[in-house]
């Protein structure tokens, strides 16, 4: 890549590695940030928000280089002029009204009119009517407007937001999406972490999945959708008469195996989880069994991440 | 649902020169925000009695029957510049920095353009103009117990100069402690209670090393009849002075270029 085209970039990864002390929080990652909205898709504790300190130029990598339009994000403030990162933690100073709050945040950007720039900031997040009250007393979804007013106030170019539907209820989840569209459209590049995929796949183009410190895997979110519904899953049975309906499963092509637990229930391994779905009811009526329970043992987020980097 | 696009709200952002005034005015305007709590005016409050409450103490027990200057020299040696000023200085040094890192507000400082060796001085400057305005009253008011309105061989005056001086001094080591450690508070208390109050009149070589024996050396020249010639001189104090405070503009501003706030998730 050219420093011309490198400068054009908003986010570039190239093997990053972060860690504090002996835990590794981030591991060999690289990817590229173009504008439009991309999702930073993994359970806690995968490294999401150390990638974004990192791209903020909050801390140097261990290894490997982070650019920012070419440039490298840490000791270097000017790159606030174009970057602005929205924090998961709610704190803000309590004493202040959001109107003061990002009009500091104006000033201290360097806007040349930092009130007309907080009240077009406050405007844009539907915070207008309460941007003389103190921060206080706002709810969490106020304090999530708040903070992304005084993130957008300088209108960066590359956005960074850590969980920033966590409070938020459907009406401004939506506004919130909207707005991030809105930027998108306009060329910005929005980097957005959550660890619930459903929250993301509809406002990002792309997304990033990361799972104890590295990059599990990317695409669109049908690729990601696909690749999560199409693994192996297992399910715990309970039934009338277990051995009679092990019986009809295993000669299933979707049954990969078969195991028992106890006198009453038994784990069934299959790799098509909707076929699956269909013909144990048929199985179970050959075999005149009586379902009792029928449930998955590894749908949690982990496991299907862990899939994931294990392909 | 009206969606409001960027430019059309706010047009392109308009960036100028860092206003180093504004700046510094909203900086303040911050640590106010943060300082302001209750809980910490009571504390200043409650430290600047201190030293009214001792000397109305020995007035009340006949204490000033003697020379009247030797014991407001002795009061304002022990409680104002060995216990007033640098618990008043480390309660505001530590206040804004501390409780921004702890809940991450720090973030909303150290993401702006804003020269990090500039955030550290303004509130650096924030803590000592606080420190010296709030500690100028415990010496008047010691002062006025002791004797009265006059100011005998400008003793009052003296060290109304060494508060501010002793205030810039201890406001610029509190607020690298609150940069460095978590527990500048208790690592404040500690070295103000030791290496202040006890060690420095213990061991000489360490009055070259205490900002208490500073504060003594600016006030000293100033009154009349000089004062005690041992221990460091002015010019020495101020030099001290000088580099204390540009360490911590220097160390602190690099702290913040890669400040240790954890996690900024939750």
């Amino acid at each position: 890549m050219t420093a011309a085209t490198s400068a054009m970039v908003p986010l570039a990864f190239d093997h990053v590695s972060h860690w504090y002390g002996d835990v590794v929080a981030v591991n060999d990652v690289s990817a590229v940030v173009e504008p439009g909205i991309t999702g930073l898709l993994g359970p806690n504790g995968a490294g999401k928000t150390t990638l974004l300190q990192l791209a903020a130029g909050l801390m140097g990598p261990s290894g490997g280089t982070v650019r920012v339009f070419g440039e490298t994000p840490v000791r270097n403030p000017e790159i606030f002029r174009q970057v602005a990162l929205v924090p998961e933690r709610e704190a803000l100073p309590g004493m202040l009204s959001a109107r003061a709050f990002v009009e500091a945040r104006a000033t201290l950007l360097g806007l040349r009119n930092p009130r007309a720039a907080a009240t077009a900031a406050l405007e844009m997040v539907e915070m207008d009517t309460v941007a003389d009250r103190a921060v206080s007393g706002f709810s969490k979804g106020m304090r999530q407007r708040t903070k992304l007013a005084a993130a957008l106030v300088q209108q960066p170019r590359l956005v960074l937001l850590d969980e920033p539907f966590n409070g938020l209820d459907p009406r401004q989840r939506l506004h919130m999406m909207q707005l991030l569209e809105a930027r998108a459209a306009e060329g910005t590049a929005v980097l957005l972490s959550s660890h619930i995929l459903e929250e993301i796949e509809g406002v990002a183009s792309r997304i990033l999945v990361m799972l104890a410190g590295r990059l599990a895997a990317s695409g669109d979110h049908r690729t990601l959708r696909r690749m999560m519904t199409d693994r192996p899953h297992t399910v715990r049975i309970r039934a009338s008469n277990v051995r009679a309906l092990a019986s009809q499963l295993v000669v299933e092509p979707a049954v990969s195996g078969v195991d028992m637990d106890g006198a009453d229930a038994l784990h069934v391994r299959t790799t098509d989880y909707t076929a699956f779905s269909r013909l144990l009811v048929r199985a179970a009526k050959r075999g005149d069994v009586t379902l009792f329970d029928v449930q998955p043992t590894d749908e949690s987020l982990e496991h299907v991440f862990a899939y994931l980097v294990q392909r | 649902m009206v969606v409001h696009s960027a430019s059309a709200s706010g047009g392109v952002a308009d960036y100028g020169p860092v206003s180093y005034p504004r700046t510094a005015l909203v900086l303040m305007r911050l640590a106010w925000a943060r300082t302001g709590s209750p809980l910490l005016i009571l504390g200043v409050l409650a430290v600047l009695c201190l030293p009214v409450l001792f000397s109305l103490i020995f007035a009340s027990r006949g204490a000033l029957s003697g020379d009247p200057i030797d014991f407001l020299l002795a009061r304002y040696d022990t409680i104002v510049a060995g216990l007033a000023t640098p618990l008043i200085a480390l309660l505001l040094g530590t206040s804004a920095f501390s409780a921004e890192t702890d809940d991450g507000t720090l973030l909303y400082l150290v993401t702006t353009t804003t020269p990090r060796w500039w955030i550290v001085t303004a509130r650096l400057l924030f803590a000592a103009l606080l420190t010296g305005v709030l500690t100028s009253l415990s010496v008047f008011a010691a002062g006025f117990v002791a004797v009265g309105l006059s100011n005998p061989e400008g003793i009052v005056s003296a060290y109304t100069v060494a508060v501010f001086y002793g205030g810039v001094t201890y406001a610029s080591l509190f607020t690298m402690l609150a940069l460095l450690t978590r527990r500048s508070l208790v690592v404040g208390l500690v070295y103000v209670l030791f290496w202040e109050g006890a060690l420095s009149e213990t061991f000489q070589a360490i009055q070259y090393l205490s900002v208490r024996k500073w504060m003594t050396a600016i006030a000293e020249p100033m009154i009349a009849g000089g004062g005690d010639a041992s221990g460091p001189s002015a010019a020495y104090a101020l030099v001290a002075a000088a580099v204390v405070v540009a360490v911590t503009v220097f160390v602190g501003g690099r702290r913040l270029h890669e400040p240790r706030m954890g996690r900024i998730g939750s």
